[in-house]
């Protein structure tokens, strides 16, 4: 199916693409935040919200602007009930090294397109770590961030092929890059 | 991965990166100034999600039942030996207990002790979990509308599981004891028999068992002491029961809860409200009784003019005549069953 982009589809539909990776990113949130827990509370969900920050930000920086973003990690705050900010803060920083290292992160594939992602939400879950430190003022546990960092990055794949099959039907490329 | 796609090479973003990054840092601090910033967005989702939970509690609770009977199933034998002996020592202890409370009863009519505080209980089903690294907590299916608020205690068959932070119209969140957030003062019995009672606070920190920082650095605890709530502060009932004392290996102590709030199904809300403290009468206290000195009577504001009732409890043989604050007055019919008790 060509993009609505690239088949010259009107304004509307071109303003709907635009809304897409935040509504992805939204979407994220919510399908990880419902309070339905498997194995008796054992793992955290992961961070679904930030695969479509980090993909779209590689890929339409145009689209996942800074203040999308933030409106994804504000609605991770308010979904998962940790104290205000903390989330969104943590997912403008991780946007901010994926900005600045763009370059770097894209040339990834394979394995290393996964370490690539690891990395970026190691940087997420210690902004959120330390946020909650200084605000606690003294260290929470750090098995929980981490069992919560290693499910995100386990579930990056098939979130990342979900978000890519998005992207190709519904988003596409710039149109200054075709 | 990213290969696959055309890369943009710049961002039309209208809001400039560093201006998003203050904007994030002063929704923290405005989150640590008013940490109830969210509360009412979130009570308002966890309503609209209410329904979709209730449906799908019943499939997921049967598969955490599977994947919980997996490993049971190898240990059935010796968990039933181990029930039947429990169950009999339990049996023992019950029968104490009978007695022990038929004897309390008795204490408190003698002394007039003041009652505890009344308690109703709200029933309530867990439709909902989350286990973040910063917030345990639990969605049960009562709100204000059953009037549940928060800071009511929440506690299942086996002892208390939290405390209820957010009401909704028909939801509720509990912030578990284990819980980042979640300090409850308690008090420790020693279960080696020693007097007294140890005053603590129970932090917790997101693992399974919280933290005990003793309010007396003099104190000394065992593992195996008895930890109930204290109800100082008047927010929760005292003596609700909470857990046992186990030590941490690091020269601190934590507390094993009895409440196991992964497979909570129903859960009470406990309405506490404390009645206040009615002004004892001119002849319960102690120089009157003994015949010192007359005092004049209290304004009529404070304690009206004391009346025999007819529920008070039997006069103490060598004290003066019982006179407790005016009740209602008990229906006629009920008065003389009354006396003849």
């Amino acid at each position: 199916m060509a993009t609505l982009e690239r088949s010259g589809a009107p304004a509307f539909n071109r303003f709907f693409a635009a809304l897409v990776p935040l509504a992805c990113g939204i979407l994220g949130v919510v399908i990880a935040n419902i309070p339905i827990s498997f194995l008796g509370g054992a793992v955290p969900p992961p961070l679904l919200g930030l695969v479509p920050v980090y993909f779209w930000c590689l890929v339409r920086p145009d689209l996942m602007t800074p203040a999308a973003a933030l409106a994804v990690g504000l609605s991770e705050d308010i979904m998962s009930g940790s104290p205000p900010g903390v989330w969104t803060l943590a997912f403008v920083l991780t946007y901010a090294l994926v900005a600045r290292q763009r370059d770097s992160f894209a040339g990834l594939s394979g394995v290393a397109a996964v370490v690539g992602f690891g990395t970026a939400a190691c940087v997420a879950c210690a902004s959120a770590y330390f946020t909650i430190a200084a605000l606690y003022w003294h260290f929470p546990p750090v098995a929980p961030i981490l069992s919560e960092l290693a499910m995100t990055v386990l579930f990056y794949v098939p979130t990342a092929y979900v978000v890519g099959i998005i992207h190709h039907r519904l988003v596409g490329a710039s149109r200054g890059d075709i | 991965m990213a290969n696959a796609w055309k890369i943009a090479r710049k961002s039309n973003a209208q809001l400039p990166l560093v201006i998003v990054i203050a904007l994030a840092v002063v929704l923290v601090l405005l989150g640590k100034a008013q940490p109830a910033l969210f509360d009412h967005a979130r009570a308002r989702i966890t309503d609209m999600m209410a329904p979709a939970l209730e449906v799908a509690r019943a499939p997921v609770r049967g598969f955490d039942r599977f994947i919980g009977s997996i490993t049971e199933i190898f240990s059935v034998y010796e968990q039933n030996l181990q029930l039947k002996e429990e169950n009999a020592r339990l049996r023992q202890w019950r029968n104490v207990a009978t007695v022990l409370q038929t004897r309390v009863t008795r204490y408190q009519a003698l002394l007039h002790a003041v009652p505890d505080p009344k308690l109703n209980a709200v029933l309530a089903r867990v439709i909902g979990r989350a286990s973040r690294p910063f917030l345990q907590t639990m969605v049960l299916d009562a709100g204000r509308q059953d009037k549940a608020m928060p800071g009511q205690a929440v506690v299942d068959a086996r002892g208390m599981i939290g405390r209820i932070y957010l009401t909704g119209q028909r939801t509720s969140s509990v912030i578990l004891l284990t819980d980042l957030n979640s300090r409850i003062p308690v008090t420790i019995a020693s279960a080696a028999g020693k007097s007294g009672s140890i005053q603590a606070m129970m932090t917790g920190d997101n693992t399974a068992m919280p933290v005990l920082d003793i309010v007396s650095r003099q104190e000394t605890l065992s593992s195996g002491d008895q930890v109930v709530s204290s109800g100082d502060g008047g927010l929760l009932p005292a003596g609700l029961p909470i857990g046992t004392v186990v030590d941490d290996g690091n020269g601190g102590w934590r507390v094993s809860l009895l409440a196991d709030a992964t497979s909570s199904l129903d859960v009470e809300i406990l309405n506490f409200s404390q009645p206040p403290e009615a002004l004892p009468s001119t002849a319960q206290l102690p120089a009157e009784a003994a015949g010192l000195k007359p005092v004049p009577p209290p304004p009529p504001s404070l304690t009206p003019a004391p009346v025999t009732s007819a529920a008070a409890p039997a006069p103490v043989p060598g004290t003066a005549k019982p006179v407790v604050t005016p009740k209602p007055a008990p229906p006629a019919a009920s008065a003389p069953a009354e006396q003849d008790d």
